[in-house]
């Protein structure tokens, strides 16, 4: 399940875009997951482990990702840190929850992000309760954020 | 630092081109949409000039501060438009907010946290909108006449039954004499509004009042709310002194040339937000008249019919049934 912390925490990189440059594997780029979150999101192309092709940028490296892609990716591949995930869009929360429905991940978020209309689950780990729509998540959120 | 400033940032696949008005913009939005590129494109021009092959037009000097350096940074800025990618942890702390109080520059801050250390426009937070490989700034909250109502297709005047005012002084004092088939309440401080909103059942018209000048780092909370609930409407005039002046109840040919065009008149180093200059301003034009100004204790003048009902009229979009 998708478990998030709302507001300040401790232990949680915030600076999400320098740890990956500085931590990445070249083989999390080129998985189907990350291949299909950097088409969905970066609208860009995995070309192979150190290449994507952008439309607007041409051929850049996996450190030119966007802040939110390089941040699911890390959620994705280190289970046992909890990231920043206000450095991801809302076009990434389908992403975290699609992330959340195959395994248990912890992220922080200092902003409410929007989860979409539709039902979900989401883990709340500040008042150790599950939400289960935008509405239910925005007056908790809203306490902390 | 005062006036809209006007860059242009360009390298050979992408082109931004927008102004920047106040002494706080607020860059958000999607992922991919260009924010840290834009940053980036600045600070390799900054570090390397031409040889970056990137193109900075801008009257004044751009910056960019980053992480735990940002302090020795923002010492050697003055009269300077500051850039600041998200990521970094200092945007949200007191320090900082101290440190940028008394300064000459204006500041554009990419995050999507609320800040609420930081007195933000509402008009002044912004999405990239791009086409291709250009990029501008578009508003993230969209208003007719100052009502923000997250396109609920809503149709104008509105008829409150009740409002939620952001402050306890004049400003609610003012509202609450309106009407007496409008009940007010005060939510003493603008962050008070989000709990009440949690806490009310909002079953008939409701208009919450705010400064728009400062209640940025409150739209992320309580935009839903009000997307959801089709009784809540959010009117942010700039601030009640504001719509004080603007109402045309002080004849002085000044005001309207610097209502229409505030930016050339608020020196950033020595206000912080619009809403202090508009607050000094209008303490300035009222003089020692019978309309003298007060914020804390609201002159009993105003609530005079001839010019509560001049002040009223001047709302747009908004109907009080007195």
């Amino acid at each position: 399940m998708l478990r998030v912390y709302f507001g300040d925490a401790q232990d949680v990189i915030y600076n999400t875009s320098v740890y990956f440059k500085n931590r990445y594997k070249k083989e999390w780029i080129v998985s189907p997951k990350a291949v299909a979150m950097i088409h969905d999101i970066d609208s860009s192309e995995v070309l192979g482990s150190g290449a994507i092709n952008s439309p607007v940028m041409g051929i850049i490296p996996p450190t030119s990702l966007s802040g939110g892609v390089k941040t699911l990716i890390l959620i994705d591949n280190v289970p046992d840190m909890m990231f920043n995930a206000s450095n991801c869009g809302d076009n990434c929360a389908k992403w975290l929850l699609k992330l959340g429905s195959e395994k248990d991940v912890t992220v922080n978020l200092r902003h409410i992000m929007d989860f979409g209309e539709d039902e979900f689950e989401i883990y709340v780990v500040n008042t150790d309760a599950v939400v289960h729509n935008m509405d239910e998540l925005a007056v908790i959120a809203g306490r902390y954020v | 630092m005062r006036g809209i400033h006007h860059i242009i940032v360009q390298n050979e696949s992408l082109k931004y081109e927008f102004d920047i008005k106040r002494n706080i913009t607020v860059l958000k939005g999607d992922s991919a949409t260009g924010k840290t590129t834009l940053v980036e494109m600045i600070q390799e021009y900054l570090i390397n000039g031409m040889d970056s092959g990137v193109n900075l037009s801008c009257d004044v000097a751009c910056r960019v501060l980053t992480g735990n350096l940002w302090k020795e940074q923002l010492a050697e800025a003055d009269q300077t438009i500051v850039f600041i990618d998200e990521g970094n942890r200092f945007v949200k702390s007191l320090e900082f907010a101290e440190a940028i109080k008394k300064t000459s520059n204006y500041y554009v801050i990419v995050t999507r946290e609320n800040l609420e250390m930081l007195p933000i426009s509402v008009d002044e937070i912004y999405g990239i909108r791009s086409s291709g490989k250009y990029g501008g700034l578009t508003p993230v909250y969209h208003q007719f006449y100052r009502i923000y109502d997250f396109d609920k297709q809503e149709v104008y005047p509105l008829r409150p039954n009740d409002m939620i005012i952001e402050d306890s002084n004049s400003g609610y004092e003012f509202f609450s004499a309106v009407s007496e088939n409008v009940t007010c309440i005060s939510a003493k401080g603008k962050s008070n509004i989000f709990q009440i909103l949690c806490e009310r059942k909002v079953n008939q018209p409701t208009l919450i009042v705010a400064d728009g000048a400062a209640f940025g780092s409150q739209m992320n909370r309580i935009e839903r709310f009000v997307k959801r609930n089709q009784f809540l409407h959010l009117y942010l005039p700039e601030s009640f002194e504001w719509l004080l002046l603007k109402s045309g109840i002080l004849r002085n040919s000044e005001i309207k040339k610097i209502l229409d065009n505030t930016a050339e008149y608020v020196e950033s180093e020595k206000y912080f937000s619009w809403e202090q200059y508009f607050t000094e301003l209008l303490v300035q034009v009222s003089g020692e008249s019978y309309l003298r100004y007060n914020k804390k204790k609201l002159n009993p003048n105003y609530l005079q019919p001839a010019i509560m009902k001049q002040i009223i009229d001047s709302i747009e979009g908004i109907e009080f049934t007195v």
